[in-house]
């Protein structure tokens, strides 16, 4: 009885770890034929069918940049006015907590609609719009991230500063942001990462599927992996679309587990001495 | 104690640093309410128009009249079906990492969970159309593979690492004393996990569970995908093999024809505002479970 148990969880288990390893070698053996050198630095032609990804790329790159350009500094802030400013009302504190955790239970296609109310507005349908979204999108998880960190950071850290008589300016310039740095830095690449993988905010901000290469200005449209696959995913039919789909679905999850990996590289390396 | 307070609010409000946070602060509270505010604005029209009509009218088209609840069943059953898919592997590998793996494995399926987590919406999409759907097709020998079902089924694998590594948290969360009484008392360790551990997780799991189906609810381009997308409640309404319509994947589909304007947007807004609102319940009513945990 207490084998047979053992042995289901120990299948679950397998299972579960067994659908990642399932994901990436179905991106693997159906888009590896796809990828060569031409795809990677190709633009597309006849509507994806033939070609390469190379704007594509580019565009994915340059909408996760401008996100995480402007929400780092806004996630970062937030996370300090949270954890330093707040000491003195919990109650403050927790309704924000609630808030950020609001902003990151919506769903991400919502802020397609109210990021192009918002920043469409403003730009049209645009590379900047997108980045815009997605900066959105993304400032509860850099957030949350960095909150964790400036909490964990233990609390004879912020003493040692007060006793030599520092302000909680020279506290934060001088001892928490140079401790927390990897914290800090974990919660950017997790951002990336999310925004890298995010399709249905960017869908109607800031995409278009043929003829865009480098934005030149802020009203300009991107094209990018999420929507190019998107928008060959639903051809559907034709193999040389489903080829084409891999090939970029293949860039796209390396992409991500790159930055995913650099955001739990960092972690890992995230410890103080110990307090006591 | 007072002097104390006003001295060192003083000194903030004179440090360029107590500037510089507390405006990116305000910025992420202008964005977190804004999102609800843009949302409610603009299904003003709708609610006004058709009061809670909107929520129970089955008929989507109509230039003055739109109906939700063909897209709002879609949402709930493809997430109901998820979170039961998904649930018993979540759980069993769940209590097997926590009671049974040593630190090393441990840490191993805890980062492969979070690179399953990390794959991106669309690729999944892909991966349910060409492969799942086939598959429902096949098996259950339908004329088309893409169903509420599919979307179910591909659902519950992208909640599956949320689900497994939350639930897995909550039951390390577990003081050790508990499980060293239940083995002082002669039993066994599946026993243990089982009788002892588990049931103190519960509101832990619950709360991993209620955030899964939260994220399961707004997950848009997989499910567009699959789920075949007819505005149609099917009948008798528990068959699920039937092609279904979620509120994201309506929200895909359609935003991008009536950008901006019109009652056909402001329909599409309102439908946004019920799906955020669905989101948004879940969420919290998890993270309330989460707390519970910890404090425990």
């Amino acid at each position: 009885m207490e084998k047979g148990i053992l042995v289901m969880l120990r299948a679950f288990t397998l299972i579960a770890c067994g659908l990642l390893v399932f994901v990436l070698s179905a991106a693997i053996v159906r888009g590896l034929p796809a990828i060569d050198a031409v795809f990677l630095t190709a633009e597309s032609k006849n509507f994806g069918l033939e070609g390469g990804i190379f704007y594509q790329t580019l565009g994915t790159l340059i909408l996760i940049s401008g996100a995480a350009a402007v929400g780092l500094p806004i996630a970062l802030g937030s996370a300090l006015f949270q954890t330093e400013y707040l000491r003195r009302a919990p109650r403050l504190k927790k309704s924000f907590r609630v808030l950020m955790d609001a902003l990151n239970s919506a769903p991400t296609i919502v802020f397609g609609l109210v990021g192009y109310l918002v920043f469409g507005a403003a730009f049209g349908v645009s590379w900047l719009t997108g980045a815009f979204t997605l900066a959105v999108m993304i400032l509860p998880t850099m957030q949350s991230s960095m909150v964790e960190a400036f909490e964990a950071l233990p609390e004879t850290y912020r003493e040692a500063g007060k006793s030599l008589g520092m302000g909680r300016g020279a506290i934060i310039r001088s001892i928490l942001l140079p401790q927390c740095f990897y914290g800090a830095a974990t919660g950017l690449f997790l951002g990336l990462a999310r925004a890298a993988g995010e399709t249905a905010a960017i869908l109607f901000t800031a995409t278009t599927f043929s003829g865009v290469t480098i934005p030149e200005s802020a009203s300009d449209p991107a094209t990018t992996l999420q929507t190019h696959i998107f928008t060959l995913a639903q051809e559907g039919l034709d193999p040389r679309a489903a080829e084409n789909a891999w090939g970029a679905a293949l860039v796209l999850l390396t992409l991500v587990f790159v930055l995913l990996s650099a955001a739990m590289w960092i972690r890992s390396r995230l410890h103080w001495e110990s307090a006591a | 104690m007072k002097t104390a307070l006003l001295n060192s609010h003083s000194e903030n409000l004179r440090s360029p640093m107590f500037w510089a946070v507390s405006t990116s602060a305000l910025i992420a509270l202008v964005a977190g309410l804004g999102l609800l505010g843009f949302l409610i604005i603009e299904s003003v029209p709708v609610f006004s128009r058709q009061g809670l009509g909107f929520l129970s009218g089955t008929e989507w088209f109509g230039p003055d009249e739109f109906g939700a609840w063909p897209m709002i069943y879609g949402s709930l059953a493809t997430a109901f079906l998820a979170s039961l898919f998904a649930l018993p592997i979540a759980l069993g590998s769940a209590v097997y990492t926590a009671e049974f793996l040593s630190p090393k494995p441990r840490l191993a399926v805890k980062a492969a969970m979070e690179y399953l987590a990390g794959v991106p919406g669309i690729v999944y999409g892909l991966l349910g159309m060409t492969l799942l759907a086939q598959w429902v097709r096949n098996v259950f020998d339908l004329i088309d593979g893409n169903s509420l079902l599919t979307a179910g089924l591909l659902l519950a694998v992208m909640i599956l690492p949320t689900v497994t590594t939350l639930s897995e948290d909550a039951l390390r969360a577990v003081p050790r004393r508990y499980r060293e009484t239940a083995w002082s008392l002669g039993m066994n360790r599946v026993a243990t996990a089982f009788c002892v551990s588990l049931p103190m997780a519960l509101p832990g799991i619950c709360g991993a569970v209620f955030l899964g189906v939260g994220r399961a609810l707004g997950e848009t381009v997989a499910v567009m995908l699959v789920i075949g997308g007819l505005d149609r409640i099917p009948v008798p309404w528990f068959n699920l093999f039937a092609p279904g319509q979620s509120i994201p994947s309506k929200l895909g589909r359609e935003a991008a024809e009536a950008l901006g304007g019109g009652y056909h947007w402001h329909a599409l807004m309102a439908l946004g505002l019920v799906l955020f609102v669905l989101a948004l319940s879940l969420s919290l009513a998890g993270r309330w479970f989460l707390t519970r945990q910890r404090s425990a």
